[in-house]
């Protein structure tokens, strides 16, 4: 992003650069995927450099920024296809439980995230959500005073692998898409009726999915008050997707001038491909799409503090952008590379399959976009 | 138009029809599933060794070697029968379709009665040898080094983009044996056994898991000059001769995934914010827009079967087929992941191309392989519309000097 950043946010994302492309090489990532896309050490560094705190509030033990700062670094996520569920803990749970004015436990938790020391992922996601974050089906039944008894199912909870805790949301009252009645309760990944088994997505990073059956948790289990999770998860959601975006954008931006360079390189009959005209004209759509991407994740981020109407039709409309623009640009950069673009080992297939996974997550573009059209039909009834 | 009637071939395909149903499903689809790389490979014998016994193997080839020598218009027929089923036809599609029939076409006799059979019968694999890391869309760029040696040659260098290397017995090369002409000029065509020492074939890992491509090495690979097909500096004209065997390649109509019908079934159980798929304007007018595709493309198909009846040569009608197949099929693996919601993202590495959308998505590469769409098009430009070819600034040149 370079829309007027300030001195600060600059030297966050100059430093973001440097430590990304010094220690994400693409050549050194197989042992990290083996590892579940996790590595405890790098996972301290990060905290070091302060990177879970950088949209958090001082009184929440972060350093006072906003969305913008995490865009600017899941931007740089997105440039060097970072594996390590950043977004998964320091933007999704991190976000959603600073929204949930739980005090107690926002004390536990956040600065406990800040730290590096605390690894709570937010297991949300179900099979058939698609995106809409009140779906929720899994129940929570009151079994006896003061104890909770989860059944349901997660699905492709990022991170879930290697979570320390889940904050499982779970309905208390109300119809599977009803807002009111979705509580949020923190559960041990090893407890009785718990199991999670893990999923290698096809861009590398891991996931679990979850079953719940018959699990117990006490009522200090609880984040918020009952039945009210939803403003967290929806401002959490919120969040994810802004910073989604942003990932996209540094996916989309480095896709396409690895494909520069490779067309400026790669010679057949005599000549580089970049002199053939069809192919400039080519690149130069990919710019475009590139171009008006990042400029709906601007609107995007100063739709952020807008009222929730406003805010969900700008996050939608962005969503759906940089899912069709990052679909056609990392597909075309494949196409411009010919037949090692198909390859496992050469790196802008890897940009085309995080792309691929960023569509489909929170929603693909094709729901986003039914979705405006949706918002737009009931305002003009 | 006048459509033509071929009673002979409506009463092959009758035929075919009937032999197919008896034998394929033992075959196909559920008789694969659950198999290993291996047993589906063994699969893929067992079925050509049997197509071999009746008539239905290297149907075009003649059958003094081991083929059915019958026509071109019944080999079309009989490939458009056989891909209604999900066979193991892969492992020998390249094998079948271009090697053995050049090797046939060019080797010596005794050569030509003692691996004519066995390939026909599915016992041998042959590959093709000719892409380069350098040389991909340009194949007369290639830099394989073909140096004389005694009553042979000894090859240095590399090839990439092999498909079923790794399972081949024989390969069709070809090989710069000199540098110091032009690039079409200096190059020779020879066919090998792949158990000659000094071959390495190392697997190319794929996006989408498939085992076919690989980058075979040749370090002092000696080749007997008998095993020579066509002149020597004659290479580049053998090449093209072996490209055009099939002047008509059948291709599956849903592009070697699945069909319109599978998409238009995975629609019908899906929802998009709580309506029905099948409700959804853009999924209907995809569905639509690939119905009518279709359609041309099978008329378009007729015409071409039509021409080549009537002793016409095909014109643009596969270039045409190619193209659009690889992009429907790509437009509607994205949209078929969009109606699987999140799980879209799951990838089953095991699963069929013909089965799973998610391929169809994730593996451009019938738009990249065999010609990309950009090189189709430019051919359908220079060819048919007549417009000038690029500028090719190494166009007779010494290959050692461009």
């Amino acid at each position: 992003m370079d829309f007027q950043l300030s001195g600060e946010q600059q030297m966050l994302k100059d430093s973001a650069r440097r430590f990304l492309e010094t220690n994400c090489a693409f050549e050194h990532r197989q042992p990290l995927i083996d590892n579940g896309s996790f590595d405890v050490t790098r996972w301290a560094t990060l905290a070091d450099l302060g990177w879970f705190g950088v949209s958090l509030s001082e009184e929440q033990g972060g350093f006072g920024g906003g969305a913008i700062e995490t865009a600017i670094l899941m931007e740089e996520m997105g440039r060097v296809l970072f594996l390590e569920p950043y977004w998964a803990i320091g933007v999704l749970a991190a976000q959603t439980i600073a929204a949930s004015s739980d005090s107690l436990w926002s004390e536990v938790l956040l600065p406990a995230i800040v730290a590096g020391e605390a690894r709570p992922v937010l297991a949300h996601n179900e099979p058939e959500a698609r995106g809409t974050v009140e779906f929720v089906s899994t129940t929570a039944v009151e079994s006896s005073p003061g104890r909770w008894r989860l059944s349901g199912r997660k699905s492709l909870v990022v991170g879930g692998n290697i979570a320390d805790r889940f904050i499982v949301s779970a309905r208390t009252a109300g119809a599977v898409e009803d807002r009111y009645g979705i509580t949020l309760f923190v559960v041990d990944p090893g407890a009785d009726g718990m199991t999670v088994r893990n999923i290698r997505l096809i861009d590398n990073r891991w996931c679990a999915d979850i079953e719940l059956r018959d699990v117990e948790v006490g009522e200090d289990s609880i984040i918020g008050a009952l039945g009210q999770a939803f403003a967290a998860l929806d401002e959490g959601h919120a969040h994810a997707t802004v910073a989604l975006c942003a990932e996209a954008v540094g996916v989309m931006e480095k896709a396409l001038w690895i494909t520069r360079d490779y067309i400026k390189m790669r010679k057949q009959f005599g000549v580089a491909l970049s002199t053939f005209q069809v192919l400039q004209h080519r690149m130069s759509e990919m710019l475009i799409e590139l171009e008006l991407a990042r400029s709906m994740l601007h609107r995007a981020l100063a739709a952020m503090s807008s009222h929730t109407d406003a805010r969900a039709a700008a996050l939608s409309a962005t969503k759906a952008h940089v899912g069709r623009s990052g679909k056609f640009v990392c597909a075309q950069s494949i196409q411009l590379h010919g037949g090692i673009g198909v390859t496992e080992e050469y790196v802008i297939g890897h940009y085309f399959k995080r792309m691929t996974t960023i569509e489909y997550a929170l929603g693909s573009s094709h729901v986003h976009i039914e979705r405006l059209a949706e918002a737009e039909r009931k305002r003009a009834a | 138009m006048q459509q033509q009637h071929i009673p002979d071939l409506k009463a092959y395909r009758e035929q075919a029809v009937a032999w197919l149903a008896e034998h394929a499903p033992r075959f196909a689809g559920a008789a694969r599933e659950g198999r290993s790389g291996e047993e589906d490979l063994q699969l893929a014998r067992d079925w050509q060794a049997l197509k071999a016994k009746h008539g239905y193997a290297g149907i075009t080839l003649p059958r003094e070697y081991g083929g059915a020598g019958r026509t071109e218009l019944e080999k079309i027929v009989f490939s458009e029968e056989e891909m209604r089923y999900d066979l193991p036809l892969l492992y020998f599609s390249v094998s079948l379709s271009n090697p053995v029939p050049i090797m046939l076409r060019h080797a010596p006799e005794d050569y030509r009665r003692r691996l004519g059979p066995p390939a026909i019968r599915g016992e041998h694999i042959w590959c093709q040898l000719f892409s380069e890391p350098a040389a991909g869309t340009d194949l007369a760029a290639l830099r394989l080094r073909a140096e004389r040696r005694g009553d042979g040659w000894v090859l240095n260098g590399q090839k990439v983009w092999t498909s079923w290397a790794q399972v081949a017995d024989w390969g069709v090369v070809i090989a710069r044996t000199d540098p110091t002409v032009p690039k079409h000029a200096g190059l020779t065509y020879f066919f090998l056994d792949m158990k000659t020492p000094g071959i390495t074939v190392r697997p190319i890992r794929r996006l989408v898991n498939e085992p076919d491509l690989n980058e075979v090495f040749f370090d002092d690979v000696f080749i007997p000059d008998v095993q020579r097909l066509g002149g020597v500096g004659q290479g580049f004209k053998v090449a093209v001769e072996t490209l055009m065997i099939e002047r008509y390649a059948v291709t599956d109509e849903s592009g070697y995934g699945p069909t319109l019908e599978a998409f238009v079934e995975l629609a019908r159980h899906s929802r998009i914010n709580g309506r029905p798929a099948l409700e959804d304007g853009e999924v209907r007018t995809a569905i639509a827009q690939a119905f009518v595709e279709r359609q041309g493309l099978r008329s378009i198909h007729r015409r071409a079967v039509t021409a080549m009846a009537a002793g016409k040569e095909p014109g643009p009608e596969g270039a045409i087929r190619k193209l659009l197949l690889g992009r429907t099929r790509q437009r509607l693996g994205a949209l078929a992941l969009d109606l699987r919601g999140a799980n879209g993202a799951r990838f089953n590495p095991d699963a069929s191309q013909v089965t799973d959308f998610a391929r169809s998505w994730m593996d451009p590469s019938l738009r990249i392989a065999g010609g990309t769409d950009e090189v189709l098009i430019n051919t359908l430009a220079e060819r048919i519309l007549g417009l000038p070819q690029d500028y090719r600034p190494d166009k007779g040149l010494p290959f050692n000097q461009s």
